[in-house]
């Protein structure tokens, strides 16, 4: 599960490791430009650009390119320089190095006695975090995520709520990582509960969305790493997920949610929070593992409502190899081959564990049963007792007896028993068109479609102050319209002129 | 020194256990509990020393026992919960052997299973899984919660021949499980009732005792009248609902009809 949260990072050897580095430098203090911009304009957006640019920075961080921003941005008498140098654990010699390249453009600087916004301090303390868990320094970076984390707290501006997120995300990313790791209930990841309460209590005081939709899907992963499903469920009771959350936490939130869901047997909500959080996930390439864990999860749901998933789901390229398990659990539960079930789940127990769908597959033994009785329904008008029971590898007569009477009851077969003559009679099946289903189904899809448009319109953006120039726009149009009515009122844009025009015509 | 008058009060309380001396145990068992808040161990901290976090663990696991014996859940439940942050504690503080974990939870899951809340039963088994897994030790060799885990399969199934099978007091693990086989019985007689109804047209009353678990033909009768069945010529004939249903159902969805056009009507004005 740990892969959902974070894309693959591979290294790459680059081939002038000079220019690259200084090009890192520099792309890193040009984002310093968008974080002043964003707190000048008040604009999210700009903080946005550039903690997306992490990303493709991430590959080329090192602690050099780190120690030559700090070098450069900081006066060298600066504490929270200090403390940033710190952390990347350099030693003297080397960031002396750093400094003697940089001479020339420090002794410019000088004269610039400004001190950098808190945003840009954060900003380039995450960069260091993306560093440090790159470099699997997991006991480091969570104890300097947890100083991070707890200024961020202190500071509280609105225009750092962004930042704060993302602070929080790789504070409880290192935590997961220490030693002893979940579900064990001694992982530090029980201890950082208390901090993030508290982060999710100041962030909804504060109204500071960003960080409450971030905090939030942390604590419910927090929980559900350790199985407390209970309290990830009074968790969702107690809060409101914030309207205007990020898709990503929004795909998130509705992945945990769905899981929650699906362990207390509430598989239609449990598959609409799924549905969702499958077609909220990203569609490039990033975010696979996020993809693969939540499909994954909506299979088995699907399962257990007596659906079988659409045979394409099994082919896009992105999914094909590691649902393959699933494939062929679907295919078992497809025929109701009970023994076929069983084995399946023996040869990937491991797999399943792994996956956290262990106990939800065993679930599905009833549902293959019924499967089976389904189909056995459907190719006999009249079967006996002991027919059914050698089919699907009961243990008795009487069981079988007992489960095709519960089936009937169910819904899930139209047929009578006949006690005293051992057999099952299947009546006959209805038209379909005669009761509720079209209809129904036809009212699903219509509100889908409403709730596409309704969340289309949501997301739409709206440039601040733009009516005003619009009313301005109009306002001259209607003047030039009234000198034009004056003038020809007038007379002196004459119609001859006019008329004339038309003429070869 | 309320350590050793809480070892004396153990030792009384498994005598009474071992008697069925319920009431002198639930005596017995408030001053335990006392003596363990003198101990400062009834909730136990990372100052508590080891002899004591065992003898609390003792005192709650015996209390426990004895609410279910004296059929009271609610207390039971009550033990339960105290009983969770003891068997959290990691091996090295808190040793495993001695400790009757597994029946306790065991029996929480049965009591959880014949209240019908298979939500918090499957909320604990995934919970468990989780454990043994990271342990490596399965939850196959574990009798006495593979005994609720088998019921419930067996339920879900509907497999009734053999949950009345499990019942028996032979399968049972524990005596303390029996206790829960009446709850159970009743639970598959009533949903064996409601299958009946829908999958047999009728149903000879001979049939129908085999069926129901019952053990005399007039217990069948005297049940047919509880849930208001007709019993005519030695058969039993279950009341027909269709026609009822159907006649309601035409009216209900002409209802939901109009009310979803409607709806689109509302919502196609918003979007033209």
């Amino acid at each position: 599960m740990s892969d959902t949260m974070e894309g693959v990072v591979t290294e790459a050897e680059q081939p002038t490791p000079e220019n690259v580095e200084q090009k890192t430098v520099a792309d890193i203090r040009s984002n310093f430009t968008l974080l002043e911009r964003a707190v000048a304009q008040f604009d999210t957006r700009f903080t946005l650009r550039a903690l997306r640019s992490i990303s493709s920075l991430r590959k080329r961080l090192d602690e050099r390119v780190l120690c030559s921003v700090i070098v450069l941005t900081y006066s060298p008498s600066n504490a929270t320089a200090r403390v940033l140098i710190e952390a990347i654990n350099m030693d003297g010699k080397a960031i002396q190095g750093v400094v003697a390249q940089y001479k020339e453009e420090i002794d410019q600087n000088k004269g610039n006695k400004q001190d950098p916004l808190p945003e840009v301090d954060v900003y380039i303390a995450i960069l260091i975090q993306v560093y440090l868990y790159d470099q699997k320094e997991y006991e480091e970076g969570a104890e300097f995520s947890t100083q991070l984390v707890d200024k961020v707290r202190e500071l509280n501006r609105r225009t750092m709520d962004t930042l704060a997120a993302k602070a929080y995300f790789y504070f409880s990313l290192f935590h997961e990582e220490l030693d002893p790791k979940p579900p064990s209930k001694q992982s530090p990841l029980v201890s950082i509960r208390g901090r993030l309460l508290a982060a999710l209590r100041s962030a909804v005081l504060r109204k500071d969305q960003e960080t409450q939709a971030s905090v939030t899907t942390l604590l419910l992963r927090n929980y559900l790493a350790t199985a407390d499903i209970t309290q990830a469920d009074l968790l969702v009771a107690q809060t409101q997920f914030p309207a205007t959350a990020p898709n990503n936490q929004v795909a998130r939130y509705l992945y945990y949610l769905g899981r929650i869901r699906a362990i207390q047997l509430s598989y239609t909500e449990a598959h609409e929070n799924l549905t969702s959080a499958t077609r909220k996930s990203p569609t490039s390439t990033v975010a696979a593992g996020f993809y693969q864990a939540s499909m994954k999860l909506l299979i088995v749901v699907e399962l257990l409502m007596g659906d079988i998933p659409d045979r394409a789901t099994f082919s896009q390229p992105r999914l094909e190899r590691a649902l393959e398990p699933y494939f062929k659990l679907v295919q078992a539960v497809r025929v109701g081959d009970l023994q076929g079930f069983l084995k399946i789940v023996q040869t990937y127990a491991s797999t399943f564990h792994r996956d956290g769908t262990y106990t939800l597959i065993l679930r599905l033994r009833q549902n293959v049963i019924k499967t089976g009785i389904r189909m056995l329904s459907l190719s006999y008008s009249r079967i006996s007792l002991r027919d059914i029971c050698v089919r699907l590898g009961l243990e008795s007569e009487e069981s079988a007896e007992y489960i095709v009477a519960k089936a009937i009851r169910d819904g899930v077969i139209e047929a009578a028993l006949d006690h005293e003559n051992g057999f099952m009679q299947t009546k006959q099946a209805g038209d379909i068109y005669a009761t509720r289903e079209p209809g129904e189904a036809f009212h699903e899809r219509i509100q889908a479609c409403l709730s596409l448009h309704d969340e289309c319109v949501k997301a739409m953006r709206y440039p601040m102050n733009q009516h005003r120039l619009e009313l301005k726009n109009a306002q001259e149009a209607r003047e030039r319209e009234r000198e034009l009515a004056k003038e020809i009122q007038d007379g002196d844009i004459d119609e001859d002129d006019a008329a004339g025009d038309f003429d070869g015509l | 020194m309320a350590e050793n008058e809480l070892k004396n009060v153990l030792q009384q309380l498994h005598r009474s256990l071992q008697s069925h001396d319920y009431q002198q145990s639930t005596t017995l068992l408030s001053r335990a509990k006392l003596a363990l808040l003198h101990l400062n161990a009834l909730i136990p901290s990372e100052k508590t020393p080891r002899p004591h976090l065992q003898l609390a663990r003792e005192t709650l696991e015996i209390g426990a026992i004895t609410s279910i014996r004296l059929k009271d859940p609610e207390s039971f439940t009550r033990y339960f919960q105290q009983l969770q942050p003891f068997y959290a504690l990691p091996a090295e503080v808190l040793p495993k052997d001695g400790s009757n974990a597994s029946k306790i939870t065991g029996l929480y899951l049965l009591l959880l299973l014949s209240d019908g809340d298979y939500a918090g039963f499957h909320t604990l088994l995934e919970m468990l899984e989780m454990v043994a897994a990271q342990t490596g030790k399965g939850l196959e060799d574990d009798a006495f919660i593979q005994y609720p885990i088998r019921l419930e399969r067996a339920l879900m199934e509907g497999a009734y021949d053999r949950v009345w099978g499990e019942t028996k007091s032979e399968r049972v693990p524990s005596e303390e499980f029996g206790l829960f086989s009446e709850v159970l019985i009743g639970t598959i007689r009533k949903e064996i009732a409601s299958c009946s109804e829908k999958a047999y047209p009728s149903l000879p009353i001979d049939d129908a005792k085999s069926l129901l678990f019952l053990d005399s033909e007039g217990a069948v009768v005297e049940f047919a009248r509880e849930i208001g069945w007709v019993v005519k010529d030695g058969r039993i004939y279950f009341p027909a609902q269709e026609e009822d249903l159907r006649s309601r159902d035409i009216l209900v969805s002409s209802d939901t009809v109009i009310e979803h056009t409607l709806g689109y009507a509302r919502q196609l004005e918003t979007i033209v």
